[in-house]
């Protein structure tokens, strides 16, 4: 059974319908990752999953349980970790107490929640900064330091919504190669929404592909990257005529 | 680590303690009494206002609701149990406030709990039957033989608990999800904490010292009147002096009560009418020039003061040319 | 038949009152949705309009069909001041600093009042006062009506300012979007000062208006403050027309609880409207659901 099985889920704002009838799944061991061009419903999609909106249709099974109503508090007791794309550190914590947030899911002990964060941000290579201020620190930084609170939860899947946007190049390869490695954490399996294509085809086990709303493509990154449709969705049909020939 | 601040406010108490030994002028424990109320009252706010960030300017429901609990119960059950029941009830109020605002964010939330607290008021004035409407209410005496210090000293006792609890607080996974639910409530949410549940228990805590510190305030008067007990005033001075001393700090409530309060007392006697005024002027000054309050400024200055987590006006840039270029989103009224 | 008349008396006298609430609401929804601030020293501004027209009627024996004018230009000066000196310097997310500037500047202006003219009550005294216009069973006192045709052409106006002219396209810019306004050459803090002017000389001007049919002290302020915010919340934050219809919807539900329940009644009424809307359409009974 997959550990994260999305089914026939439709979400509409207003007149818009931002996802429609979409499924995929994650399968535990797998790195998953959804693309598609600017307003292909990308982060509705993973808005859903992780309960900050409830869908209009469908079902959202994770790990066996119903999670299609879910609050995100729920959620992330059942075990989704999920960062943010504008980064949303606790500014006037440090950032050790902000990784400290994320273990007190597990203890209401300061003196434990803080060793365990010590052991998050000693894994992602922050131990320098752990007690400088979350506000004022570099894009790098603060993006490790979503990763690092959604860590301390000990989540069994872990959502990346766009987690190298903004980053240059070397930083984002770096942070690719980190999240490999999140396994070793006990995380089973890594699920996100990305735009730079670099990290997804080198860490990605599976690539799906969503334009306005649907899902237009699914597989593994090579096979998926070369489909006309795929390249039809970013690029505009022109690139498609011109692939024919 | 919080050391100093608890030091500090323990010199303080042991000197409220030794005071009524030196000192027997009835004029001036109440001034220090009235002090020491409006301490506990904004520590009680603190939690609610500083630590969670959610800033209310109702909190007289609960003041008022505890004073008109021993006023009203106390004919028919003995004053200790009337006071409980005050405090119960109180806790019921906060339960039903904090349900309906507490899913609003900003000037809604606010608006919402000024609201609340002037139905009450005017649900006090308008049942004479009942609550004496706005002649007022007679409240007994909870300590008929050496009265004004019996009072000191319970209510300093009550800022002594209220400090504890914050103490406590500050140290507490309690505490943490209060403060990160001030910085960010996604973020919060997305970590697993049950925003709206700990915002509750914040308030039904809150409240609960309020009620206390009301019926206090109510039996030391011994005739209570609702705009004296639910006024918007009074809601404005419970939040302002935690703001003016340090909202979000263990110390801040009380250095703040101690220095408008010593403050207001000295205008009274100089100034006479014009006490208010300068009270405004002081709210002003304080706005503009010292927003993280006297011990969130100190304690940025100062490192070796410093360690705790710092106060919430602290995350907006302090004050000088307003940041045009920053992108203000629409306020939206609820959470969605 | 007998309810009919008070009953269309209370409906009447609820328009009249109504328009005036119309014009202090939309002064502080205009404050509100340009510059998202939560004015609580609309009252204040209210009052300082009522006691300037009054003091003009006193020694200057101006009538305050003419003072309540130069009350509304004495107010958007104050009001641009207050702006400029002290609230621009706060950054708008810090909603709550801006929430106890305001109240502080409320306080300082009803204490000022307070110590220059003294609590008494006073109340306009003239040949008109008495007058009522007669239609049938129904009666409505001359003064209010003169008022309510006047809050009516003023608010009106305020309206057609906000809506048709350069200023208020400006000033509607930048409520959609603080951020790009001033790319587009608008200069954000005179905007901003001019518009808080505004919302206070309408409050002023309704305090003048005001002044021939209620009775005049310096914490007169307190109650408009939290009734303006009812209506605006009702209204939808931010929107001028909705202000306006909330404030006459208030004054014809003030008017019959009035009637049918007592005077001590309206108020709560009013905010147990104002708790329900927040509860349930928060963003507004006229008001849009913005996604």
């Amino acid at each position: 059974m997959a550990l994260l099985e999305i089914k026939n889920v439709s979400k509409r704002f207003g007149g818009l319908k931002a996802v429609s009838d979409v499924s995929m799944s994650i399968e535990t061991g797998e790195i998953a990752f959804i693309v598609g061009p600017n307003g292909a419903g990308k982060t509705t999609l993973f808005n859903l999953i992780t309960g900050v909106h409830q869908a209009d249709a469908g079902q959202i099974l994770f790990d066996g349980h119903d999670i299609t109503r879910l609050s995100p508090d729920r959620a992330a007791k059942l075990g989704i970790g999920r960062t943010f794309q504008i980064v949303k550190p606790l500014r006037n914590l440090t950032v050790l107490e902000n990784t400290m947030l994320g273990a007190f899911l597990h203890t209401s002990s300061p003196a434990v929640a803080e060793r365990e964060a010590a052991k998050v941000l000693q894994f992602l290579g922050m131990t320098k900064a752990m007690h400088l201020p979350a506000r004022g620190m570099g894009l790098p930084m603060m993006k490790r330091l979503e990763i690092a609170r959604a860590l301390a939860t000990k989540p069994k899947l872990i959502l990346l919504d766009e987690v190298v946007a903004g980053l240059p190049t070397s930083e984002a390869l770096k942070l690719a190669d980190l999240l490999k490695r999140l396994p070793e954490w006990g995380i089973a399996a890594i699920g996100g929404v990305e735009h730079v294509m670099q990290v997804v085809m080198k860490i990605a086990d599976l690539v799906v592909v969503l334009d306005h709303g649907v899902k237009i493509a699914e597989g593994k990154p090579q096979d998926v990257v070369h489909r006309p449709e795929v390249i039809e969705a970013y690029l505009g049909p022109k690139y498609k005529e011109l692939l024919k020939k | 680590m919080k050391r100093p601040q608890v030091m500090i406010g323990a010199v303080i108490f042991l000197v409220a303690l030794l005071i009524p030994v030196f000192l027997r002028n009835d004029y001036f424990l109440q001034v220090i009494f009235r002090l020491f109320l409006f301490a506990s009252l904004g520590l009680a706010w603190n939690l609610v206002g500083g630590y969670a960030g959610q800033l209310s300017l109702g909190h007289a429901a609960y003041f008022g609701v505890g004073a008109y609990g021993l006023a009203l119960l106390s004919p028919s059950i003995s004053p200790l149990p009337a006071i409980v029941a005050g405090v119960v009830l109180a806790m019921i109020s906060a339960l039903i406030i904090g349900s309906v605002s507490f899913r609003l964010r900003g000037p809604y939330f606010c608006l919402a709990t000024i609201a609340f607290t002037e139905v009450l008021r005017l649900i006090a004035k308008n049942l004479p039957n009942v609550t004496g409407g706005d002649v007022g209410t007679p409240v007994p005496s909870l300590f008929p033989r050496n009265t004004m210090v019996s009072f000191y000293y319970a209510c300093v006792g009550l800022t002594i608990v209220a400090f504890a609890l914050s103490y406590w607080v500050e140290r507490s996974r309690f505490g943490y999800y209060l403060m990160a639910i001030r910085e960010d409530e996604d973020t919060a949410l997305s970590v697993g904490v049950n925003t709206a549940r700990v915002k509750l228990w914040a308030l039904l805590l809150s409240a609960a010292i309020s009620a206390l510190a009301g019926a206090l305030y109510a039996s030391l008067f011994l005739f209570i009147v609702p705009d004296q007990m639910f006024g918007v005033e009074v809601s404005v001075e419970i939040a302002i002096l935690p703001m003016l001393g340090g909202a979000g700090t263990l110390l801040g409530p009380l250095v703040g009560s101690l220095v408008l309060e010593t403050a207001s007392e000295v205008f009274k006697n100089i100034f006479k009418e014009a006490h208010l005024l300068i009270y405004g002027v002081l709210v002003v000054l304080v706005v503009l020039f010292l927003p993280e309050g006297i011990v969130g400024t100190l304690m940025r200055k100062l490192s070796w003061f410093k360690s705790a987590p710092p106060t919430p006006f602290a995350s907006t840039p302090s004050p000088g040319p307003v940041e045009e270029s920053k992108r203000v989103p629409l306020p939206q009224p609820t959470s969605e | 038949m007998d309810w009919f008349y008070p009953f269309v008396q209370a409906i009447l006298n609820g328009i009249l009152t109504g328009a005036l609430y119309a014009l202090i609401a939309m002064g502080m929804a205009l404050i509100f949705g340009v510059m998202r601030i939560v004015n609580f020293a609309h009252g204040a501004f209210l009052m300082l309009g009522m006691y300037a027209t009054w003091v003009l009627f006193e020694y200057g024996h101006v009538n305050p069909y003419l003072g309540f004018l130069i009350a509304g230009v004495l107010l958007f000066a104050i009001g641009a001041v207050v702006y400029a000196g002290l609230v621009r310097h706060i950054p708008v997310q810090a909603e709550f600093m801006i929430i106890l500037l305001t109240l502080g500047v409320s306080l300082i202006s009803v204490d000022s009042v307070l110590l220059i003219f003294g609590a008494d009550y006073h109340q306009l005294n003239f040949a008109l006062l008495g007058r009522n216009f007669r239609m049938g069973q129904i009666s409505l006192n001359a003064p209010w009506v003169i008022s309510f045709g006047i809050a009516l052409l003023a608010a009106a106006g305020l309206y057609i300012f906000v809506m048709r002219t350069m200023f208020g396209r400006a000033a509607r810019a930048i409520a959609q979007n603080a951020y790009s306004a001033p790319l587009m050459g608008i200069n954000i803090h005179r905007v901003q000062a001019v518009t808080f002017g505004l919302g206070a000389a309408a409050a002023g001007m309704a305090g003048g208006l005001l002044l021939p049919v209620f009775y005049l002290y310096p914490d007169v302020g307190h109650l408009f403050n939290l009734k303006s915010f009812l209506m605006v919340v009702m209204g939808g934050m931010g929107s001028i027309e909705g202000a306006a219809a909330a404030g006459l919807a208030l004054g014809v539900i003030e008017s019959l609880t009035s009637l049918y329940w007592g005077n001590e009644w309206a108020l709560v009424v009013d905010f147990v409207i104002f708790i329900l809307v927040l509860s349930l359409k928060p963003s507004g009974i006229f008001g849009s659901q913005r996604a």
